[in-house]
């Protein structure tokens, strides 16, 4: 085999997975409910989405996206409960404290999973091997949170090679992968295994004849860029496969926005409308949380046909109070087809810029604005969420529940100023 | 398919205080009286803190090693609330 170029430094970057999450920390709540086939959604209803399964689930078959009527039907036994993400906001601090006792450097990358890198500060670390500090961080988990706990930890030298390494051994794996076993380790995967190659992008490699991690790895940068990322993605693969490290950046927030799957499919205002105005209510809230104001706005729904249609607008002047993100959002949705019926509707604010809110403006009713949208979230800080709202969001705010953040933790915190 | 049944009721419940021996939590529920029954908590499943507005919550999950119960004090009121209980 030609030579392969691999970062040959000593492995420093930890990740640490939680073990199905939300259904194991379910199981650590409820000791009746271990060892028993359990899920996890936002809201029970019977074509509710699983969003986390206990590994007894798995091992039926039952999976992750799996709809709560097709679980039932593997195993009637089947327990399904509603998320609770205070619960899980706790087991994620008491994660991120654990993981910020090694070293300072901690990314957390979901509300499940977190990386350490410990290129600064293992010499300080009582000059442990990250295989005994791995083994002490799942003892502590257990320790502070519940016997039930257990974590996969994965050891390489980047992120992608750490993340690899966690997943090799589910539950409670701890693997570590660096240029003595990567090629061994590759041997022993499919391409869809590798952590951002799914079904699309595996079809591309097959396209330019790569069939395994192996091929992968030993495909030239020319080769992974012109033909198959068509982009620089070829260039950052060629590196990351090697262990060295391009996934260490941190992305710009783009736009923020709020989704909603309609209990009953609808065409009528009467029904629609209240459940719109919630959704803008809790776009501004997050818009507010970031302290920034947006100038577009989109409104997207997908009809009970399968169809999509969606409308968007750009404004000169920006916002970030509820009541003006509603007017928009609702000029845009009045132009939606009307005889169609909505299955799910949701709202995107864009073009975000830093808010200038603590600046007075010349306009009264610019100020008026903040003033009283300031007012109305303190009071919702001070004494839980929506006890001050829109009366024309009424019903929905007893409906439309918080969804768990997946893929980001930055609204935690909004998240849990409920009730 | 749920087996978790909402309560939602004030109840009497006698708490221990311990040093520092259980890293979860100091504060260990003991017994719970509910409908005139007792319960006695066998196990402390897990502790969170939450938030109502700026109230906090300290939730109790505990067993009594059949049944599984959750508990909240109200830091402001100082009331011991069951919330739920899971029936198997």
């Amino acid at each position: 085999m030609k030579n392969l170029l691999l970062n040959k430094e000593l492995p420093q970057i930890m990740h640490i997975d939680l073990n199905s999450a939300f259904a194991m920390i379910e199981q650590q709540a409820h000791p009746s409910l271990r060892h028993k086939a359990i899920g996890v959604t936002n809201r029970i209803s019977k074509h509710c989405c699983i969003i986390a399964a206990s590994y007894e689930a798995k091992n039926l078959g039952i999976k992750v996206g799996m709809r709560l009527d097709e679980a039932l039907l593997i195993t009637p036994n089947f327990i399904i409960l509603e998320t609770d993400p205070a619960k899980y906001h706790y087991v994620y601090q008491k994660l991120m404290s654990i993981m910020k006792s090694y070293s300072p450097s901690v990314k957390m990358k979901s509300i499940d999973e977190g990386i350490i890198d410990f290129h600064d500060s293992l010499k300080y670390v009582h000059h442990q091997s990250l295989e005994s500090i791995g083994q002490e961080i799942k003892e502590k988990l257990k320790q502070e949170i519940g016997d039930w706990i257990t974590v996969n930890i994965g050891i390489g030298t980047n992120q992608f090679l750490a993340k690899v390494a966690a997943s090799l051994h589910k539950p409670d794996g701890m693997d570590k992968i660096d240029h003595k076993n990567l090629i061994k380790t590759y041997q022993q995967l499919k391409l869809t295994d590798l952590t951002g190659i799914a079904s699309h992008y595996e079809a591309r490699l097959n396209a330019a004849g790569i069939y395994t991690p192996l091929d992968f790895l030993q495909a030239s940068a020319d080769t992974l860029n012109r033909l198959v990322f068509r982009s620089v993605n070829g260039e950052n693969w060629y590196q990351r496969l090697r262990g060295f490290e391009v996934d260490n950046f941190t992305t710009k927030l783009g736009h923020i926005g709020r989704q909603w799957v309609l209990n009953k499919p609808t065409n009528q205002n009467n029904l629609l409308l209240p459940s719109l105005q919630f959704l803008c209510q809790t776009t501004g809230k997050k818009l507010r949380f970031k302290n920034v104001d947006a100038r577009g706005i989109m409104i997207w729904l997908r009809f009970n046909n399968g169809e999509n249609w969606y409308q968007r607008k750009m404004y000169k002047v920006s916002f970030f109070s509820d009541h003006d993100i509603y007017q928009k959002a609702l000029y845009l949705f009045n132009q939606r087809p009307n005889n169609m019926i909505v299955q799910t509707m949701g709202i995107t604010c864009y073009q975000l810029t830093k808010s200038a809110r603590n600046q007075i403006s010349l306009l009264d009713q610019v100020n008026r604005d903040h003033w009283l949208t300031t007012a109305i979230d303190t009071i919702n800080e001070k004494y839980g969420d929506f006890k001050i709202f829109s009366a024309g969001s009424l019903n929905s705010t007893k409906l439309i529940k918080q969804k768990i953040p997946f893929g980001g933790t930055e609204y935690f915190s909004l998240l849990l100023q409920h009730n | 398919m749920n087996p978790i049944i909402t309560i939602d009721k004030v109840v009497d419940v006698i708490a221990v205080f311990k040093k520092d021996k259980n890293k979860k939590t100091n504060c260990l529920p003991a017994k719970i009286r509910y409908q005139n029954q007792e319960i006695i908590i066998k196990q402390l499943a897990l502790y969170h803190p939450t938030k109502a507005g700026q109230r906090t919550i300290h939730v109790f999950d505990v067993s009594d090693g059949q049944n599984d119960y959750r508990l909240e004090f109200d830091t402001q009121n100082l009331i011991w609330r069951l919330m739920a209980m899971t029936i198997n």
